[in-house]
């Protein structure tokens, strides 16, 4: 506290010129010795002024304007450069402080009254900033009414005869605002910041109708009123259908011609909008799983971009025909929303991740829809689904939904080989689908499968070790059941000297057969259990005098003690 | 302009203008300290959703006085008010022993803030007239601001705002404790 020349506890330093970190972090990016501005020390102010806050937007408003109005062209030409990477990393906290009266004044000081015949560098630099704002932030930002300084500043220096440059469209569209989705509590966030400048702001000019706002905005922000909530709420909602309303056009631009031009900027915009929402889905149901509705709709609509992408991936692999069999509904449209669990079972379909599924029940078989998306046997790989689908796993269902759409319903075969839709249909009303696909089955089998009886096989038949692991026997017996079909029964076996539980046993057939598959008969396997689980299941091939091999992909993931543990591979079929 | 001229006028006539901030839990008695001291009144208040800013003379000095609510939904607010300050007012309820340790947290998350640290503190003991109510000297051991402040000036008044007593008192220890 005293004054005058002491030794004080920090180290004895050359003095500087602020003491303020802030703006000798602004002096070092604007300094003499530098060839060109330099991104990376911009930058380094632009964070450091976000991690503050309170007055360092302030703080780097005046430090920069004083640098600006500088003698030296050089550092004038870099204190603007820093300012737009303020203005463009800063947010609003920033563009409060550039539209305060006395910075707009300070940044035109040296204007002359009359518009010089030709402009400096500098002037030139000014100008297009101003114009920038005037066209991007004053206009497009949901505070624009705050900035209404900027506004009448361009005005002013138009009514004085200057003229603005024009801006290249590139530069202006990163000061647009983006119309990504966010989750509540990003709205939230980002409101908060907000409101912290406008107080500071409201609070620092402290003339009487700016505290009376001061102290409204308070109570905003203490939560005193409801606002906050329900405004993100709302954004949320607007964001939404602004999305949907993309899904649709993009939905359309797909559908309207047989080979829709895939380069078009458009669409690939839409694309990408869609895609980069899709990782919000998980996060908004996650923070709003009290919202029943929302998460209905957020699930219904996650599926309808998942077909949209799948399809748009489709006609860019140049499978014209496939994407033409997807039909997407209109989402934006009310009533488009069928029934909820239809869309929870596509959903789990879509997300094709069976063995990450939190349920226990017996899942079993690959579906032929699945098979003709996912392509040829080498194609097929478990782990990772077809690209299409990378997105629609990271959706894999909140953990509340998770478990109370799988559990119930152990869906046994996909059988029908209509579209995706049609079969989901089936099962939307819930009934254990054990019974639906027994029907189908029978429908599909025809006669053969109602003259052979179902346990004639296991008599002299030869069993085929397929795999054997230290833990797992796993053996096929193989019947001809038909000049089409093939009856194949996974038997397992423990071989191992704990416990098998989870055991989860999957098949995939190439997309020219078809695969149906009974439910296990259980899931775990004790020590010693010889034989312990089976499954029985159909491979009906269109023709049966194929000369190649017939190849199936398996896949088995079982807890082992106390480790899950999976096991893959592929599997040569003898001639039967 | 106009700020220098009456900063120049300020010298000149031994005028003075400050910002003092006066914080503390709610129910500590804050704002009926302000308007005791603004219009000598007793203004039973309710709980301040928000703040009050109101400036008193006393001495050749000018007091804008921001009494901030204290209800903990405020209290992440406090910082905002926190630029330019020169002096706070902690404002303790004396007999609401049971938050003692509150309002030491508060105070010292408070104090330990950048901007307040050139900040001269007074802490007022409020409502001495209470039954029950702890004596200055006891709220300061409590404090243990003598531990903790080596380079920060402060000082803990008893007061009444009912009364007035301390009031002025607390405010002519800020004048003579800050500098010019």
């Amino acid at each position: 506290m005293s004054q005058g020349i002491y030794l004080a506890d920090a180290p004895v330093r050359r003095p500087q010129y602020g003491s303020n970190p802030l703006v000798r972090k602004i002096q070092r990016a604007c300094r003499l010795s530098l060839q060109e501005p330099d991104l990376a020390l911009n930058l380094d102010v632009a964070d450091f002024v976000n991690a503050k806050q309170g007055a360092a937007p302030r703080e780097a408003a005046i430090a920069i304007v004083k640098l600006v109005n500088s003698r030296d062209t050089h550092t004038a030409v870099f204190a603007l450069a820093l300012m737009d990477v303020l203005v463009k990393n800063c947010g609003y906290p920033f563009h409060l402080q550039i539209s305060r009266k006395e910075f707009l004044n300070e940044l035109v000081k040296r204007f002359p009254e009359r518009p010089p015949v030709r402009f400096s560098k500098v002037q030139r630099l000014i100008l297009t900033a101003i114009e920038e704002w005037y066209q991007t932030i004053c206009k497009h930002a949901a505070y624009k009414e705050d900035l209404g300084y900027v506004r009448d500043m361009h005005r002013l220096l138009k009514y004085k005869g200057y003229v603005f440059p024009k801006i290249r469209e590139e530069d202006l569209s990163v000061l647009r605002p983006t119309d990504h989705l966010k989750t509540p509590s990003e709205i939230q966030k980002e409101q908060e910041i907000v409101q912290a400048a406008k107080l500071d702001e409201l609070i620092r000019r402290g003339k009487p109708e700016d505290l009376k706002e001061a102290n409204k905005l308070m109570k905003v922000m203490a939560g005193f009123k409801a606002d906050n909530a329900l405004q993100s709420k709302q954004l949320l909602r607007d964001e939404l259908t602004k999305l949907k309303r993309k899904a649709d056009l993009f939905n359309d631009m797909l559908s309207t011609s047989e080979s829709p031009d895939l380069n078009n900027d458009t669409l690939i915009e839409l694309y990408s909008a869609l895609k980069s929402s899709q990782p919000k889905f998980q996060k908004i149901i996650e923070e709003d799983q009290d919202d029943d509705g929302l998460v209905q709709e957020l699930l219904s609509f996650n599926d309808t971009v998942n077909q949209l992408i799948q399809k748009y991936t489709l006609l860019k692999t140049g499978q014209s025909g496939q994407a033409a069999e997807l039909h997407v509904s209109s989402v934006s449209s009310p009533g488009a929303t069928s029934g909820t669990l239809a869309d929870e079972l596509n959903l789990i379909d879509f997300g094709d991740e069976p063995q990450s599924s939190p349920s226990p029940a017996p899942i079993a078989g690959t579906s032929n829809t699945m098979d003709d998306l996912l392509g040829d046997l080498n194609d097929l790989s478990f782990s990772q689904p077809a690209p299409s689908f990378g997105l629609g796993g990271s959706i894999s269902l909140g953990p509340s939904m998770a478990t109370s759409s799988v559990s119930p319903a152990p869906v046994t075969s996909n059988t029908s080989s209509s579209g995706n839709l049609d079969l989901l249909a089936e099962f939307s009303d819930l009934k254990p689908s054990q019974t639906q696909s027994y029907n189908a089955q029978n429908d599909l089998l025809g006669n053969f499968s109602s003259k052979k009886p179902e346990n004639q096989t296991t008599d002299g038949i030869k069993r085929i070790e397929v795999s054997a692991s230290n833990n797992l026997k796993i053996e096929f017996e193989i019947t001809r059941q038909s000049s089409t079909s093939i009856r194949v029964t996974s038997i397992f076996s423990n071989i191992g000297n704990a416990p098998i539980s989870n055991l989860t046993f999957m098949l995939a057939a190439p997309r020219t057969m078809t695969l149906r598959l009974e439910p296990q008969s259980g899931s775990t396997l004790s020590v010693g259990a010889i034989d312990g689980v089976r499954q029985t299941g159909w491979i009906d091939t269109s023709n049966s005098t194929s000369d190649k091999p017939l190849k199936v992909k398996w896949k088995v993931s079982y807890s082992f003690g106390t480790s899950s543990t999976e096991e893959s591979s592929v599997f040569v079929f003898p001639k039967i | 302009m106009g700020g220098s001229i009456s900063k120049a006028m300020g010298k000149m006539f031994g005028y003075r203008e400050m910002k003092i901030l006066m914080l503390g839990l709610d129910n500590a008695g804050k704002t009926t300290i302000l308007y005791k001291l603004k219009l000598n009144k007793i203004k039973t208040t309710a709980p301040t959703v928000g703040f009050n800013v109101e400036t008193v003379s006393y001495r050749n000095v000018k007091f804008n006085m921001w009494d901030v609510g204290g209800q903990d939904r405020l209290r992440p607010l406090w910082r905002h008010y926190f630029p330019a300050t020169t002096a706070l007012i902690f404002v303790i309820d004396s007999q609401d022993t049971g938050r003692l340790n509150e309002a030491k947290e508060e105070l010292y998350s408070i104090i330990g803030e950048k901007e307040m640290e050139e900040v001269v503190l007074l802490v007022l003991a409020n409502k001495q007239d209470l039954k029950g109510s702890l004596t200055p000297q006891e709220i300061s051991d409590f404090l243990q601001l003598k531990d903790h402040l080596d380079n920060q000036l402060w000082c803990v008044i008893g007061s009444n705002a009912l009364t007035g007593q301390g009031l002025v008192e607390g405010l002519s220890w800020i004048t003579n404790n800050t500098h010019k």
